[in-house]
């Protein structure tokens, strides 16, 4: 394209300042939607999967084996032997991961492993006076776990590294801390449905942020899960932190594929959740790309206007040497002028607000737990907001463009001039 | 303006033609049908001969087809048969774009409604067609344009907007326009129809130097007598033929 196409674009722009302001506010506020929506959407979603990380291991290891190892028998003779006896299927067998140490040191072995730790998980009741409360009880080792999925650093208040050192100690969430009444150093029952009953002290209040972690889960060693789960040296998952959070699907497989054991990643875990965000975000999508669009139609509608209007330049461009290329390129120019600079006050809007919106007290609990509005400023947004702006801009003044190549000098001479 | 260049300095008197050069522009057997349902023949086999320096008055009746033929000689309109030849190429064998780069480079046109564009000053109205035909740097398009609009008198008004002119100098300013690119061919539609006397004399002044000093071809459709006899050939159109072809040198 020659300058001089650029140069009558730009003047033409100049030269109708109102009309092509409103086209560029149109686009402007497209792209601002784009970016606040997707900031304040993208706010609550890392915040959450952001927790989800922190307190959950990435991949987990349950104790439904998937193929089992086959019989001695198959392997002694060739030829037909009866393999499978039908009472005989995992599911109705006690399970456990058998051998679970030498798992979890050849998963550490892994480069891709950060560690891995050993947990027994079951469903119990806490009291405290006549206070009665559901919880879910994991065994763990603490130490080990803690490289998994960091729960010292929650701790409001106590030690947890005494959880290793005593016998007899638990840590709590905070929400259950506050709804039975518990105090640090303060000892409490649990009792399972097998009857069995463990008096265990409070040695540490943890709080996730999510409250559906703080509200039902306590932490007792392994050897206290066994006993109260009445399942003596039984381990019921392993729980994994990859170095690469995001390949935890890939990772899973390959564990279940080494191992044998239903493998689980933290995305699977969650799939709800994530299902939940897609849609969410499809949503969005559908409601920015219409606002966009009617900022494209913004552009439309003047373009086609100032197109109109301007036939008899046109007509004199043409007569003067100008080519069709030349005045469709012209009015292309004009269309992704108008939506740069639209995109451009866009994201700078855009900014300001996730700023300010970020800024601004209000509490959330339920799924996360936060004092500020969540927000997350995502760049590539930006650069999304320009590549919007720049299609529907261009999508937009196709059709006067090209009504406008179309003209041919002599029809708009004729008319003028009989 | 000063002394118009038809007559001597000396003695007033009128000069006479210099002889004319070679042919820029030729026409055989032209015709062009109009209309969308009912055909009509506008032109009606048309065959001129143009030379170089030639100023060519275009005569007849209102509806007679002068605007017509003006179109298939500039290269805005395509003939239904027959050959327009400008500087020996048939312009019937380019395409939009050869056509455009012809007008550019070969033709200038002035119309009766001084076609300028608005958002522009005289300046730059004049320097847009040698931009667009490519000149070597933007300063040196500015100079020839400052040239050109200076040589018809328009140096004060180079930073004015259109609007902000009178008619006359307006269409003065379409003709420095017209003659920014130096064409071989220079096509005017009335361009004297909405001006006053005085507007119009400086018009037909303007075109007579271009013709006898540069040598430009023009080829001018006029209803005013008086103009028509200044110029050094009259073409008499009736009913979209040439009826008359007057030599007035
Ligand atoms: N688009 C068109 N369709 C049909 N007929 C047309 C069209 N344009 C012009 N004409 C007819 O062609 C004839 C010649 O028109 P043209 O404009 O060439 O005349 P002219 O000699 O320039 O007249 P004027 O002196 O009034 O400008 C007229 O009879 C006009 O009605
Ligand atoms: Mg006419």
């Amino acid at each position: 394209m020659s300058r001089v196409v650029f140069f009558i674009a730009m003047r033409q722009l100049w030269d109708r300042k109102l009309l092509n302001g409103i086209a560029v506010c149109g686009v402007s506020l497209g792209v601002l939607t784009l970016i606040a929506i997707n900031g304040i959407m993208q706010g609550f979603q890392h915040k959450f999967i952001d927790n989800i990380l922190r307190i959950s291991p990435h991949v987990t290891l349950f104790d439904r084996q998937l193929r089992p190892a086959p019989p001695l028998l198959a392997r002694a003779y060739d030829g037909f032997v009866v393999t499978d006896v039908a009472h005989q299927s995992p599911s109705e067998r006690n399970l456990r991961i058998s051998r679970p140490e030498e798992i979890v040191r050849a998963l550490e072995d892994m480069s891709e492993v950060v560690a891995a730790s050993k947990l027994l998980v079951g469903s119990a009741v806490i009291s405290r006076g006549s206070q009665q409360f559901p919880v879910e009880v994991r065994g763990i080792e603490p130490t080990r776990q803690d490289r998994v999925t960091p729960i010292a650093s929650y701790l409001q208040v106590g030690n947890y590294h005494t959880l290793e050192a005593s016998p007899d100690a638990v840590v709590i969430g905070s929400g259950i801390a506050s709804r039975i009444g518990a105090h640090l150093g303060e000892v409490i029952v649990c009792g399972s449905s097998l009857g069995t009953r463990l008096n265990l002290k409070v040695v540490g209040i943890y709080e996730s942020g999510i409250p559906p972690v703080d509200n039902h889960r306590v932490y007792v060693t392994l050897r206290n899960a066994q006993a109260l789960l009445g399942r003596p040296d039984a381990v019921g998952r392993i729980e994994v932190k990859l170095r690469e959070p995001d390949n935890a699907q890939v990772m899973s497989s390959k564990f279940e594929h080494m191992f044998a054991y239903d493998g689980e990643s933290w995305q699977e875990t969650n799939a709800n959740f994530l299902a939940l965000f897609v849609q969410q975000n499809a949503i969005i999508g559908f409601v920015v790309g219409a606002i966009l669009a009617v900022g494209g139609f913004g552009v439309l509608a003047i373009q086609i206007m100032i197109v109109l209007q301007k036939t008899r330049d046109i007509a004199i461009l043409r007569s003067v040497g100008f080519r069709r290329s030349d005045i469709l390129g012209c009015f292309l120019l004009q269309g992704a002028i108008i939506s740069l600079a639209g995109a451009a006050v866009g994201d700078i809007a855009g900014h300001y607000v996730i700023q300010m919106l970020g800024k601004l007290k209000s509490r959330t609990e339920g799924l996360v737990k936060s004092e500020y509005f969540l927000v997350y400023e995502d760049p590539r947004y930006y650069y999304y907001g320009f590549a919007f702006a720049l299609s529907v801009g261009l999508l937009a003044s196709l059709i006067p463009a090209v009504r406008g190549s179309r003209v041919e000098p002599v029809d708009v001479l004729r008319g003028q001039l009989g | 303006m000063s002394v118009p260049v038809a007559r001597d300095a000396d003695t007033h008197r009128l000069l006479p033609w210099p002889p004319a050069g070679a042919i820029v522009l030729e026409t055989r057997g032209l015709v062009r049908d109009l209309g969308t349902t009912v055909k009509s023949r506008i032109l009606d086999g048309i065959d001129l001969t143009i030379r170089e320096g030639e100023f060519v008055s275009l005569t007849g009746f209102s509806g007679s087809g002068k605007s017509t033929l003006l179109y298939l000689l500039g290269a805005l309109d395509r003939p239904t048969a027959g050959e327009v030849r400008i500087d020996g190429v048939d312009i019937g064998s380019l395409d939009d774009d050869g056509r455009a780069a012809l007008r550019g480079a070969k033709l200038g046109f002035v119309f009766q409604f001084h076609f300028l564009l608005p958002e522009f000053t005289v300046l730059e109205n004049v320097m847009l067609p040698i931009l667009r035909r490519g000149a070597r740097t933007r300063s040196d398009a500015e100079a020839h344009a400052r040239e050109v609009v200076e040589s018809l008198g328009l140096g004060e008004l180079m930073q004015r907007r259109p609007s902000q002119l009178s008619g006359g100098q307006q269409q003065r300013v379409s003709i420095a326009r017209a003659v920014a690119n130096d064409p071989r061919i220079i096509l005017a539609d009335e361009p004297t129809g909405n001006l006053d006397s005085m507007n119009g004399m400086i018009v037909m002044d303007v075109f007579e130097r271009l013709a006898r000093v540069q040598g430009i071809t023009v080829v001018m459709v006029s209803h005013e007598r008086s103009f028509a006899q200044r110029t050094s050939r009259q073409l008499v159109m009736r009913d979209g033929q040439v009826v008359e072809d007057l030599d007035q040198r």
